[in-house]
């Protein structure tokens, strides 16, 4: 009897099948002032894999991915209540330093962030701050190597880091975010300004950074959550009391697929907006 | 909110073309049917030349399903509905074919052959019943239900006993020459109108794969220990 169990890919991807978590998200809801814009988050990020945040504007998968480095802690009025385990540690214990777990926990954003600086002074800066030790030139090169940007920047280390192309930057913003050796990397709409070459580039760093890093993307582009991703989460707003919250969390081929729930259904197939 | 309007229309568009594509097969089993039943050399050649109308109808689903896919990239319910309509397409060109076969084998019984009424009779209730089926696959497609496609596996059930029916009295019919390959014939038509039972069948498990997104055989010919029961 042919049966979907056996078709399925390698075992690695096997639905249900247990997998190491990074992130521990319990009871997780995050307010600005009163208001909650996400509520009752629980879900399990794994490590060494892709994890995809989707859902339509302002359901809240931007706010979620920044309390995983703790990035809510500048804005003033932001609460965040229930536990984010990291590593088994509670994220938001009074004596855990944020500026360490930014380190740990690296961030790249929707739009090319670059310091007004030579690209060889963007890489080195995060190293420098933290005192690593080790030969710079080979920590610059190694970063830049591993977010597939050096064979465009070897040649002009020295230069600013403005005269690159949009997708050059992204992934110098990747580089150093590599540099200061985290364990995770976040991303935040990472191709959104970028062209689709660009993008292509992008994804396949994400793949290939996988061996190493686990990463959390929070993308508009369902297309591009299907094709990157292991998992994915999909998060929606209602329209009354305009509160985020988790609708499906489930292996990316499963929700684009199969979603168990028809709001997932609705949302993936664009029916609706 | 509704968004993607055009796409669901284009998507609903296919469905109904592919699903059409089975009035066709009942009205070319009809004819084949006739033509068998009468021995009617000219409708047979008329059914031959009509598949081709079938065979048209699948070239336009088949390039309709590759234009959705890569243009509107489905996914989730919409994709299985997608991976089913080639299936579904696919289906309804062979059976097409099938009553083609049917067709193409009443000149090949001679001038005037030797009928029986029995045998005659037997092929005629084959028919009916493959023709009950092919508009059940359809409404079952069409409302999505599950129940209805499985009881398709019920149905066929009645069309492979009457065609071992066909096979024995094919045997009893005697030693003339003349008789016996008119019966051999008659044994050929049964075994087309039987697979398009079958098909039929095909159909209403791609209806289940729509509906759960599992793919399941309703009944497994090379492991009937594993097939669910039926009713």
């Amino acid at each position: 009897m042919v049966t979907r169990e056996k078709a399925a890919s390698p075992a690695e991807h096997k639905p249900g099948a247990p997998r190491e978590p990074i992130f521990e998200l319990e009871d997780v809801t995050v307010s600005y002032g009163d208001k909650p814009a996400v509520r009752d988050v629980t879900f399990d990020i794994a490590k060494r894999e892709i994890t995809a945040l989707i859902g339509p504007s302002g359901c809240g998968k931007s706010t979620l991915i920044r309390c995983l480095n703790r990035m809510n802690d500048l804005i003033p009025a932001a609460r965040v209540e229930g536990n984010v385990v990291y590593h088994g540690q509670d994220l938001y214990r009074p004596e855990v330093d944020p500026v360490e777990v930014r380190k740990r926990i690296g961030m790249v954003f929707q739009k090319p962030n670059p310091f007004p600086k030579s690209i060889y002074d963007n890489i080195a800066f995060g190293p420098r701050v933290l005192g690593m030790k080790g030969d710079m030139d080979e920590i610059v090169e190694r970063a830049l190597r591993h977010a597939a940007v050096w064979d465009e920047a070897k040649d002009r280390l020295k230069t600013n880091a403005f005269g690159m192309s949009g997708g050059q930057q992204q992934r110098l913003c990747i580089a150093r975010c590599l540099a200061v050796e985290p364990d995770v990397i976040l991303m935040d709409e990472p191709c959104s300004a970028l062209d689709p070459i660009s993008t292509g580039k992008i994804e396949d760093l994400m793949i290939d950074l996988k061996q190493e890093y686990s990463i959390v993307i929070v993308t508009h582009n369902m297309q591009q959550a299907a094709r990157v991703s292991d998992r994915t989460a999909f998060f929606t707003v209602t329209p009354e009391a305009r509160i985020g919250t988790l609708v499906e969390f489930d292996d990316t081929e499963i929700v684009f697929t199969n979603p168990k729930d028809p709001r997932t259904e609705a949302y993936v197939t664009g029916k609706v907006g | 909110m509704t968004t993607r309007t055009h796409f669901q229309e284009e998507l609903e568009g296919l469905e109904r073309a592919a699903l059409g594509g089975l009035d066709m097969v009942a009205s070319a089993l009809d004819r084949a049917l006739e033509t068998v039943m009468n021995h009617d050399i000219e409708l047979a050649g008329m059914v031959v030349a009509d598949d081709d109308r079938i065979d048209g109808r699948y070239l336009e689903v088949h390039q309709g399903i590759l234009s959705l896919l890569a243009l509107q990239a489905p996914v989730a319910g919409d994709l299985r509905l997608v991976a089913a309509l080639l299936h579904v397409i696919k289906h309804v060109e062979r059976m097409g074919d099938q009553c083609v076969n049917m067709a193409k084998l009443v000149p090949l019984a001679g001038h005037e052959p030797p009928v029986d009424s029995r045998m005659l009779d037997l092929i005629q209730r084959m028919g009916i019943q493959a023709r009950q089926q092919v508009i059940q696959c359809g409404q079952a497609f069409e409302r999505r239900d599950v129940a209805m496609a499985e009881d398709l596996v019920r149905q066929d059930d009645e069309i492979d006993r009457l065609n071992r029916e066909v096979f024995h009295h094919a045997l009893e019919l005697g030693d003339e020459l003349d008789r016996r390959e008119w019966a051999m014939h008659m044994m050929l038509v049964g075994r087309n109108i039987e697979r398009i039972g079958d098909n039929a069948v095909d159909i209403g498990e791609q209806t289940a794969f729509v509906v759960t997104g599992l793919f399941r055989e309703f009944e497994d010919a090379s492991h009937p220990q594993l097939a669910p029961p039926t009713a």
